[in-house]
């Protein structure tokens, strides 16, 4: 049995937005919360709201308060939290084909007492669900890794790693479509993008879809 | 073909327009000017203009016009001449084949908008011509406008009545906020001193971001322990790791793991925009539903 949808914490973000937010920290219940309420509040297609954005443990609305207040936004955002199935559906799967040949595999693997084969098993055993998009263009979250595979943050941001980075820390695992500096661990580099500016929509992975990593 | 020949920018220079919301979760913020209000102030003096125009800064901006075009400016407090001869701000004129057009930093004001009787011939990127320094999008490529560049128009729009050109009423008065998502993880003393003692815009001000300084040090003793990324919307008012307030603005990051204490009121953003380096600012919170009702 699921854990039960935990009860959200409703806020303003400015005066036009509205945020959901399921708890304090990321946790497993906690996202999948989220991407499920960002389906229902699609689906319900609330005039006057302009904009849908599930994040790691929150979903913020984007309102035009000419046709919708907070409070009223509010009101409806809890008769739909209250009716949340306990699992969204399962996404799209995606197959991310990666050369695992990272600056800081080694590292990696050090910080977790194995050996880089071990921990390239151990990673690409399981799918990942992806946990959340758009820190950047196309950027995608997945998770979460078992408690085994959770490694802190670098302590030292790179400036900037290419598109097509394959990154680790913090029990997820992360890929890059286009330049960005970051303070996750390089583990390798693949050819997927999840960026088009000339597609629409512009990117082809969702929240709750999953990815299948494999070496080639 | 009808253009505008780029001879003097500063570094940010940009083509923009209403920008493309409804991206934040392919990881894309809105952009658009910084100065919303001043932009379609430019336009309404033309009546009918092109949907993208030219946002400058301080650093000003020359152009020489390919072929005959009608413009209109606004936006901060600039100095500009035509072909040598000073005219007031803000301005409409006719530009012919090779007027010249320099337009310099005046008494107010980080930013200024060119408009044009044309629309820019570009391709769209995602629904808009607007330049997203941060995703690299948009405009020219992505990036800023250069020496040299020309900006290309298309055919004149249907020509509408458009207005006198006449400078907009100066507001001042605190900016208005909304306490953000993070404010209760601040204590009352922090939370009270934000409104009272008082902030100064900083030198390091982008499209992205605006630092304030913190002269009474209200911020030196929060400690905020790290939190999940949350979606970010423009005027956020995030407290970096070292106590620096820093107002996000139209290229914002799309999601950010720093607390925000409060949020500027959609309408006060353009006002705070045009703040220069050194410009004192205060926060005055207000409720959500009176935000809501505030008109522009």
């Amino acid at each position: 049995m699921p854990d039960p949808h935990p009860t959200p914490l409703i806020l303003p973000l400015g005066d036009r937005g509205l945020l959901v937010r399921f708890g304090d920290s990321l946790s497993d219940t906690a996202n999948r919360a989220a991407i499920a309420l960002a389906g229902r509040v699609e689906a319900a297609a609330l005039p006057g709201v302009a904009e849908v954005v599930p994040n790691l443990i929150s979903v913020l609305l984007r309102y035009d308060p000419a046709t919708l207040t907070f409070d009223r936004l509010a009101g409806e955002i809890r008769l739909l939290v209250s009716g949340l199935e306990d699992a969204p559906a399962a996404g799209t799967r995606h197959v991310v084909q990666v050369s695992f040949d990272g600056e800081d595999l080694e590292e990696v693997a050090g910080l977790l007492h194995v050996s880089v084969m071990e921990f390239l098993a151990m990673h690409n055993a399981a799918a990942l669900r992806v946990l959340a998009t758009g820190f950047a263009p196309g950027f995608v979250y997945c998770g979460m890794h078992p408690e085994t595979l959770v490694v802190p943050r670098r302590s030292v941001v790179r400036r900037q790693v290419a598109a097509g980075t394959v990154l680790f820390a913090a029990g997820q695992t992360a890929i890059t479509s286009t330049p960005i500096p970051t303070g996750w661990h390089v583990i390798g580099h693949t050819d997927f993008r999840n960026f088009d500016p000339a597609a629409e929509p512009p990117t082809a992975v969702r929240a709750g879809d999953i990815l299948q990593f494999a070496a080639p | 073909m009808t253009g505008i020949r780029i001879t003097r920018a500063g570094p940010l220079v940009t083509l923009q327009d209403a920008g493309r919301p409804g991206l934040l979760r392919h990881g894309i913020s809105a952009s658009g000017p910084m100065d919303r209000t001043a932009f379609e102030r430019a336009g309404g003096w033309l009546g009918a203009a092109g949907t993208t125009g030219i946002e400058f800064t301080t650093a000003g901006l020359g152009l020489v016009a390919e072929g005959s075009v009608a413009i209109a400016l606004d936006g901060g407090a600039f100095e500009l001449s035509i072909d040598g001869e000073a005219k007031p701000w803000p301005a409409r004129a006719l530009l012919q084949p090779g007027a010249v057009v320099e337009i310099r930093p005046g008494s107010a004001g980080n930013y200024g908008y060119l408009r044009f009787d044309r629309e820019v011939d570009i391709a769209p990127v995602m629904g808009s011509r607007a330049t997203s320094c941060i995703a690299g999008i948009g405009g020219f490529g992505g990036r800023a406008l250069q020496v040299g560049d020309v900006v290309p128009l298309g055919a004149t729009l249907p020509r509408g009545r458009g207005q006198h050109p006449t400078p907009a009423a100066e507001r001042d008065g605190p900016i208005r906020v909304v306490w953000g998502i993070h404010a209760d993880r601040f204590d009352d003393v922090i939370r009270q001193r934000f409104v009272t003692d008082g902030f100064v815009v900083s030198p390091q001000l982008d499209r992205m971001g605006v630092r304030l300084a913190d002269p009474h040090r209200v911020f030196a003793a929060a400690r905020i322990l790290s939190l999940v990324s949350d979606a970010v919307v423009p005027g956020d008012i995030q407290i970096l790791g070292d106590g620096t307030p820093i107002v996000l603005m139209r290229d914002h990051q799309p999601t950010g793991g720093y607390p925000r204490i409060a949020t500027v009121v959609s309408v006060d953003l353009d006002r705070f925009a045009q703040l220069r380096p050194g410009a004192p600012v205060r926060f005055e919170p207000v409720t959500v539903a009176h935000a809501e009702g505030l008109k522009p």
